[in-house]
């Protein structure tokens, strides 16, 4: 049945207008991995996509639920896995950009409460223009695991 | 006189004689000793495994109940081994998600397979922090931690690189870059094989076939 979480997720698709009435900005399966006991980490994963001519940066990332949020991306040269912070995130025009695990995802930090697989939280996703987008994110559990003590 | 003289002469020559079957002995007796050591190719791997298993030094680190784990913790069973750190909010808990896989496709496997999680922040990584962790994967993953200078010992030996980053000089929210492949031990407690990223739990569980089923 776990296996059946993405996919119900996936097609929660957020439609974000911007200046136009077009909505410009589409944002695809959000979701934050459940974190392990006592990690103070959590990753965030999503995909943008940009349907308009020009491109969308996304300056910042905030929630409620956490004491500060960066854009990583995990590069992994000659067999070392290295976190690089992304400052800006451009979604070229008529382009996508996935956050996904090994490569850019955003990371949350010290969460203010606990956070299990079947809580949301609220993101802030906030761009260059100005703009704010809302969004309601699953904690869902981390992939493939069976014994998982929270179900 | 004369005849003392060439019985001499041979006598030299046949120390040469000597000496040189017993080189040549020597030679292939030892070339032989190495070919043994030597294991035969397994075509069709992605894994990168040694022409020959490597004894490592001696090294000294506990898991997450306290128990000692060493050398000869490794020996009697299969051990895969990864770097990271239980702060680590990407590579890690993907990586231990595809070893949990990979504990799910070799459950066919009679043998008792070890996965271990070793730490590269032992400053953070008590025991207790490592049982949680470890636990929330899979509840027979191992984690291990130690001093500082056990756990170096064991990575340069190892060649796994791990280098603290403080991005924003926040004291406990660094992060630590860190060498993300997949070891492989033998039951002789040797270095057998490495995984390297980008891993796949497929992969790695076709691969370990191989090398357990060439294995002596």
């Amino acid at each position: 049945m776990k296996y059946l979480k993405p996919a119900i997720f996936s097609l929660l698709l957020v439609l974000v207008s911007t200046a136009t009435a077009e909505p410009a900005l589409e944002i695809g399966s959000p979701w934050i991995r459940e974190a392990p006991p006592g990690a103070r980490v959590l990753a965030g994963y999503m995909t943008f996509f940009n349907h308009s001519a020009t491109p969308i940066t996304l300056v910042n990332v905030t929630s409620p639920d956490f004491e500060s949020a960066e854009i990583h991306r995990t590069v992994i040269e000659d067999g070392v896995a290295r976190m690089l912070p992304v400052a800006r995130l451009a979604i070229p025009a008529n382009g996508r950009i996935a956050l996904e695990p090994g490569g850019r995802h955003l990371m949350l930090f010290n969460p203010a409460r606990p956070l299990h697989a079947g809580d949301s939280t609220t993101l802030i996703i906030h761009l260059a223009d100005g703009a704010e987008i809302s969004l309601s994110v699953p904690v869902m559990p981390q992939d493939g695991i069976q014994n998982h003590p929270h179900h | 006189m004369s005849s003392k003289r060439i019985s001499g002469q041979q006598g030299r020559i046949l120390a040469v004689v000597i000496i040189a079957i017993l080189a040549t002995a020597a030679g292939i007796w030892s070339a032989h000793l190495v070919l043994e050591q030597r294991q035969p190719g397994i075509s069709g791997l992605e894994a990168t495994r040694f022409p020959a298993p490597r004894e490592i030094g001696t090294f000294s680190l506990v898991d997450q109940n306290g128990a000692p784990f060493n050398n000869d913790t490794l020996k009697g069973s299969w051990s895969f081994l990864f770097f990271g750190y239980t702060h680590c909010p990407d590579v890690c808990p993907t990586t231990l998600s595809v070893l949990n896989s990979v504990a799910g496709q070799l459950k066919d496997i009679p043998d008792n397979i070890r996965f271990v999680f070793v730490t590269v922040d032992p400053e953070r990584d008590t025991p207790q922090q490592l049982a949680g962790f470890v636990k929330y994967f899979n509840r027979n993953f191992t984690g291990v931690t130690g001093t500082p200078e056990n756990i170096d010992r064991l990575t340069r030996e190892l060649g796994i690189m791990h280098l603290k980053v403080d991005a924003d000089g926040n004291g406990d929210t660094y992060l630590v870059d860190h060498t993300a492949s997949v070891l492989l031990f033998d039951p002789d407690g040797r270095y057998h094989a490495v995984f390297s990223p980008p891993l796949n739990a497929g992969t790695i569980s076709h691969d370990f076939r191989m090398m357990r089923q060439a294995y002596r």
